[in-house]
C-alpha cells in the first residue's frame, strides 16, 4: 500500500464516519436515553443509560404489539421466501431448458413484473373477492407475485451453467421429470438459492408499502407497520421510537454479517450482462 | 411424427403462473377499466376519461406528477455519478477499503421507514443535529422538511444516502470485469488518471451504468415509503409524488382516481424506461 | 443375432435434414463405432438410439423390441457422456446406485450391486468421494460403472475419451476394449477420431452429411474404401487423392494412393518431385513433395529415410495398392 492509498483511506473513513455511521450512532444513543433526554433530539451522550427499560417498554407497548409484529413478519417472510425459491427455480428451469415460442411471453411478464408498479386498489378488489384481503395468507401470495420476476431471472441464469448432460443421464437412469428436478437440479442450485433467500428475506421483511395497503388492522401488524404506528404514538417518546428502529435494524445487520457474499451476488446480478 | 413427453413439463410453470396472473396481471389489466370509473366503497360508475382530466386540472395532482419526475431523475443521476466515483475510490486499494464498502452499502439493507424517521429527527429545524452543527459554525440552517421549496430535495438527499451503496456495489462488480490490461496499455500510451477514467473506465463499465440507471429510475418513479415517513407529502402537497397521491386518494375513498394515478405511473415508467432500454441496446451494437 | 436395427431413420430440425434415411444392423456383442467429421450426424444418431432425441420417421429395434417410441429408460440402454455427466452433489457410491435408487430397490441390494461394480472397475476405494475429487480417468470409470450396473443390452458411448490427455486416452482405449471382451455386450461408440475407430471397433460406420458412406471392419475400410471420402478419412497421414487430368489418365474420376504405398527413390519412379518438407518420426519418415501436376505428394518411408529439403526424388506407387473411384 502506498502512502497515498493510506491517506486517502483515512480521509475517506473520516468522511464516511460522519456521513454514514453517525446516523446509526444517533439511533443507538437516542434509543438508550431517558424520555426527557431523548425528546431534545440532540446528538449527545445519554445522561442515564436505560437500554433494558426502554427495550422492555417497547416490547410491552400496546399489549406486546411488537412481538406479534415480529411473529407476523417472520411467518410472511418464511412462507413467501419458500414459495419464491420453489416457484422461481421451477419456472427458471423450464424457461432455460425448453426453448419455445412461449418463452418470449414469459420473459415479457418477467420484465413487466420487475418494472410495473402494482395496481393497488384493483389488487385489493381481487383479494377481497377471493377472501384473502387483510389475511397473512394473502400477504404471502402478494409477496410471491411481486418477487417472482427477480427469482426467476436469478435461477434461470444459474441453471444455464448446469450441463444438460446431467438431466439426460438422469433420464436414462429412469428419473421422472419431478425426480430430475428435485434430486438432480435443485441440490445443485444451492448457491443461488441462498442468494434468493437472503435478498428476498430482507426485502420482504423491510417491506412497508404492501402491508400498509393489504394488511390493515391491529392483529396483522408487521414490523415496519409498528414503526409507522409508533411514529404517531411516540411523538413524545423518541427513546422508545428509536429503540424500535434499532430493533428493526438488527435483523438485516446480522444477515449481512453472515451472508454478505450472497447479498452482493444477488444485488449485482445484472451488472455484468446489463 | 414421434412425440415424446418432455422432461421439462409446462406444468412446472403453473403454480407460479396462477399466483402471478391472479395477483398481478388481473389487477394490472383491471386497473385500465377502473381508472375510467367513479369508484367508491359502494359502486362503480363509468365516467370516461374524467379521472385523467382531473389529473391535468388539479394543481396538486400536476405537482405530484412533476415531483415524481424530479425525484426519479435527480436520485438516478446523483446515484449514477456518485456511485461510480465511490466504486472507483473503493477499488483503488485504499486503506480500510473492505470496511468502507460495508459502511456505504449497509443503509441499503435497513428499513426505509426507520431511516426516514431518523433523518426527520436529524433534519429538525431547531433541535436537529444538522442545523445544530451548522449553527455552531455560524450558518443559519434551513427548515429542511418544513420549507415547501426544500422538502422534496431534502428527501432526495436522504434517498441518495440510502441508495448510493447499491449503485456503488453494482459499479464495483462492473469494474471487476474490466481487464487491467486496458489500463496498462493506456499508461503505455501516456494517458493521465483523468483520461483513463473518461476514456477507459466510463465506456467499459457501461453495462453496470445501464443497470444502475434503469434500476434507480424505476425505483425513483415508484418511490413511496421514504417520502411518506419523512413528510407525508407535505408541507401542503409540496413533496407529494404519484405513489403518495395514489395512497392519499385511496384513503380518501376515491378509488377510481387513485387507480388512474396508478395507470399514469406505469405509463410514465413505460414511456421513460422502454425508449431508454432501446437506446441502451442500440448503443451496445455500435461498440 | 442382431442387437440393434435401424430402419429408414430420418431426422429433421425444421427444414434442415440432419439424418437422411439410415439403415443399419448391429450384431449382438459387436463393438460398433460411428465415425465422421463434426456435423455428420453421428451424435444425433446415437442420441436417437438412446431416446434422448426423437426420430422424425423410421423404426428403431433393440433386442427384437420396437423401441421407436419408448422412453430412454425403457430401452435397455446405458450411456456414457462426453462430459461423463456425474452428479456433482452425490458420492461415487450414490452416482453408481442412482438409477437403482430411483427404481426404489431395497438399500441392501443397491449396496451389494454398487460394491460389485466398483470392485470390477477398481473403484472400491473411491466410493465415498465426490466426483470433484477424482482424476479424469477415475471419473470416466465411474461413468462406465453407472452404465454397467444397469445391465443394459446396449452400451452407448458419446465421444467419451475426448476430454482426456493423449497418454490416458490410449490407456482408456485398452480398458474399454478389455471391458468389451469381458462383458461381451453390444457397444455403440461415437468418435471423430479415426484412430479410436480403427483400434477398438469390430465394425466401423463412416458417416458423412447425415448418410452412411460405408460399413465394414477396420481393415475392410482401409483396404477397400468405397469412396474418396472414406479413403481420405481412414488412415494417417491422409491418402493422396487426385482428380482431373491425373485421374483421367488412370481412367477414373478420382485416383488415390496411400503415403505408405509410395516407394521413394533417387534413381527413378513414376513421378519426380521436389522435397518441400520432411517429418522424421523415428519409426518412419513422412516426406512432402511438390509436383507440377499433382501439386503435392505425401509419402511415408520406413525408418530414417535419407533426404534433404530441396532434393529432387521419385515416387512410385506399389502395384495393387492404387485406388480408383468412379
Amino acid at each position: 500500500m502506498t502512502r497515498r492509498q493510506l491517506y486517502t483511506g483515512i480521509v475517506s473513513l473520516a468522511l464516511a464516519s460522519v456521513i454514514f455511521i453517525l446516523p446509526f450512532v444517533f439511533i443507538f444513543l437516542t434509543a438508550v436515553k431517558s424520555k426527557q433526554d431523548a425528546s431534545r433530539l440532540i446528538f449527545s451522550w445519554p445522561v442515564e443509560w436505560q437500554f433494558w427499560e426502554n427495550f422492555l417498554q417497547v416490547l410491552q407497548t400496546r399489549n406486546y404489539l411488537l412481538l406479534l409484529a415480529y411473529f407476523n413478519s417472520t411467518v410472511i417472510t418464511v412462507f413467501a421466501v419458500t414459495l419464491l425459491v420453489l416457484f422461481g427455480a421451477m419456472v427458471g428451469y423450464v424457461l432455460q431448458r425448453r426453448p419455445s415460442p412461449w418463452n418470449k411471453v414469459i420473459y415479457g411478464f418477467v420484465l413487466a413484473g420487475l418494472m410495473i408498479p402494482p395496481a393497488v386498489v384493483p389488487t385489493i378488489w381481487v383479494l377481497q373477492s377471493i377472501g384473502l384481503f387483510k389475511t397473512i395468507t394473502g400477504m404471502i401470495f402478494i409477496q410471491v407475485a411481486y418477487g417472482l420476476a427477480f427469482s426467476v431471472l436469478l435461477f434461470r441464469s444459474f441453471i444455464a451453467t448446469i450441463p444438460r448432460d446431467l438431466d439426460e443421464a438422469a433420464l436414462i437412469d429412469g428419473a421422472t421429470p419431478l425426480q430430475i428436478f428435485f434430486r438432480v437440479i435443485l441440490p445443485l442450485l444451492k448457491p443461488v438459492t441462498v442468494t434468493v433467500i437472503v435478498v428476498q428475506s430482507i426485502s420482504i421483511f423491510n417491506d412497508f408499502t404492501n402491508p400498509l395497503y393489504y394488511l390493515p388492522g391491529r392483529e396483522n401488524v408487521t414490523v415496519q407497520l409498528t414503526l409507522y404506528n409508533f411514529q404517531g404514538q411516540f411523538q413524545t417518546q423518541f427513546n422508545l421510537l428509536f429503540m424500535n428502529i434499532l430493533l428493526v435494524t438488527i435483523p438485516p445487520l446480522i444477515i449481512y454479517i453472515f451472508f454478505n457474499r450472497q447479498i452482493v451476488a444477488g444485488m449485482t446480478a445484472g451488472a455484468v450482462k446489463g | 411424427m414421434v412425440t415424446q413427453k418432455s422432461p421439462y413439463p409446462y406444468w412446472f410453470v403453473l403454480p407460479a403462473a396462477i399466483v402471478f396472473t391472479v395477483l398481478f396481471l388481473v389487477p394490472t389489466f383491471a386497473s385500465f377499466w377502473f381508472s375510467l370509473t367513479r369508484w367508491d366503497l359502494f359502486s362503480t360508475q363509468f365516467i370516461g376519461l374524467e379521472n385523467y382530466a382531473q389529473f391535468l386540472r388539479e394543481p396538486f395532482l400536476i405537482q405530484g406528477t412533476i415531483n415524481t419526475l424530479i425525484f426519479a431523475f435527480a436520485t438516478s443521476a446523483t446515484k449514477t455519478v456518485i456511485g461510480l466515483l465511490l466504486a472507483v475510490l473503493l477499488t483503488s486499494g485504499i486503506w480500510a477499503q473492505g470496511f468502507l464498502r460495508t459502511v456505504v452499502f449497509f443503509p441499503v439493507l435497513v428499513s426505509t421507514i426507520g431511516i426516514g424517521i431518523t433523518f426527520a429527527a436529524l433534519m429538525h429545524p431547531t433541535n436537529g443535529v444538522i442545523n445544530v452543527a451548522l449553527a455552531s459554525i455560524g450558518l443559519p440552517g434551513p427548515g429542511w422538511l418544513t420549507d415547501p421549496v426544500l422538502a422534496l430535495y431534502s428527501v432526495i438527499i436522504v434517498d441518495l444516502w440510502k441508495g448510493v451503496g447499491l449503485a456503488t456495489l453494482i459499479y464495483i462488480a462492473g469494474l471487476a470485469t474490466i481487464s487491467q490490461d486496458y489500463y496498462e496499455a493506456a499508461r503505455m500510451d501516456g494517458a493521465t488518471r483523468t483520461q483513463m477514467f473518461f476514456r477507459v473506465t466510463v465506456p467499459l463499465v457501461r453495462p453496470a451504468t445501464v443497470t444502475v440507471v434503469t434500476l434507480s429510475l424505476i425505483g425513483g418513479l415508484r418511490s413511496f415509503d421514504l417520502i411518506w415517513a419523512m413528510t407525508r407529502g407535505g408541507p401542503g402537497f409540496s413533496s407529494d409524488v404519484l405513489a403518495s397521491v395514489i395512497y392519499k386518494q385511496y384513503q380518501a375513498g376515491f378509488y377510481g382516481l387513485s387507480t388512474a394515478g396508478n395507470v399514469i405511473l406505469f405509463a410514465l415508467i413505460g414511456l421513460i424506461i422502454l425508449p431508454l432500454t432501446v437506446w441502451f441496446n442500440r448503443r451496445e451494437v455500435d461498440l | 443375432m442382431t442387437s440393434v436395427v435401424l430402419k429408414d431413420i430420418r431426422k429433421s430440425f425444421g427444414s434442415l435434414e440432419v439424418i437422411k434415411a439410415i439403415d443399419l444392423e448391429v450384431e449382438k456383442g459387436e463393438f460398433c463405432v460411428f465415425v465422421g467429421p463434426s456435423g455428420c450426424g453421428k451424435s444425433t444418431l446415437l442420441r436417437m438410439i438412446s431416446g434422448l432425441e426423437t426420430s422424425t420417421s423410421g423404426q428403431i429395434v433393440i433386442d427384437g423390441e420396437d423401441v421407436t417410441h419408448a422412453e430412454p429408460s425403457k430401452r435397455g440402454i446405458a450411456m456414457v457422456f462426453q462430459s461423463y455427466a456425474l452428479y456433482p452433489h452425490l458420492t461415487v457410491r450414490e452416482n453408481i446406485g442412482f438409477g437403482l435408487s430411483l427404481a426404489g430397490r431395497p438399500k441392501s441390494e443397491i449396496a451389494t450391486k454398487v460394491e460389485k461394480t466398483a470392485e470390477s472397475l477398481q473403484l472400491a476405494h473411491l466410493l465415498d468421494r465426490k466426483p470433484k475429487a477424482l482424476s479424469g480417468g477415475q471419473r470416466q470409470r465411474v461413468a462406465i460403472g453407472r452404465a454397467i450396473i444397469r445391465n443394459p443390452k446396449v452400451f452407448l458411448f458419446d465421444e467419451p475419451l475426448s476430454n482426456l490427455d493423449a497418454a490416458l486416452r490410449s490407456q482408456m482405449r485398452m480398458e474399454l476394449t478389455d471391458l468389451h471382451a469381458k462383458l461381451g455386450a453390444t457397444m455403440i461408440y461415437v468418435t471423430h477420431d479415426q484412430v479410436e475407430a480403427m483400434t477398438m471397433a469390430n465394425k466401423i460406420v463412416v458417416l458423412n452429411a447425415g448418410r452412411i458412406e460405408q460399413v465394414g471392419s477396420p481393415m475392410e475400410l482401409y483396404n477397400n474404401p468405397v469412396s474418396p471420402f472414406v479413403a481420405g478419412f481412414i488412415g494417417s497421414p491422409k491418402m493422396n487423392l487426385y482428380e482431373g487430368e491425373v485421374a483421367a489418365a488412370e481412367r477414373c474420376g478420382t485416383y488415390g494412393i496411400r503415403p505408405e504405398h509410395l516407394i521413394l527413390s533417387k534413381s527413378g519412379g513414376k513421378w519426380r518431385g521436389q522435397v518441400r518438407h520432411i517429418e522424421r518420426l523415428g519409426a518412419d519418415t513422412v516426406v512432402y513433395l511438390d509436383h507440377p501436376e499433382l501439386k503435392q505428394i505425401v509419402a511415408r518411408a520406413p525408418g530414417d529415410f535419407e533426404v534433404a529439403s530441396g532434393d529432387e526424388i521419385y515416387a512410385m506407387p506399389m502395384s495393387g495398392k492404387e485406388h480408383r473411384f468412379g
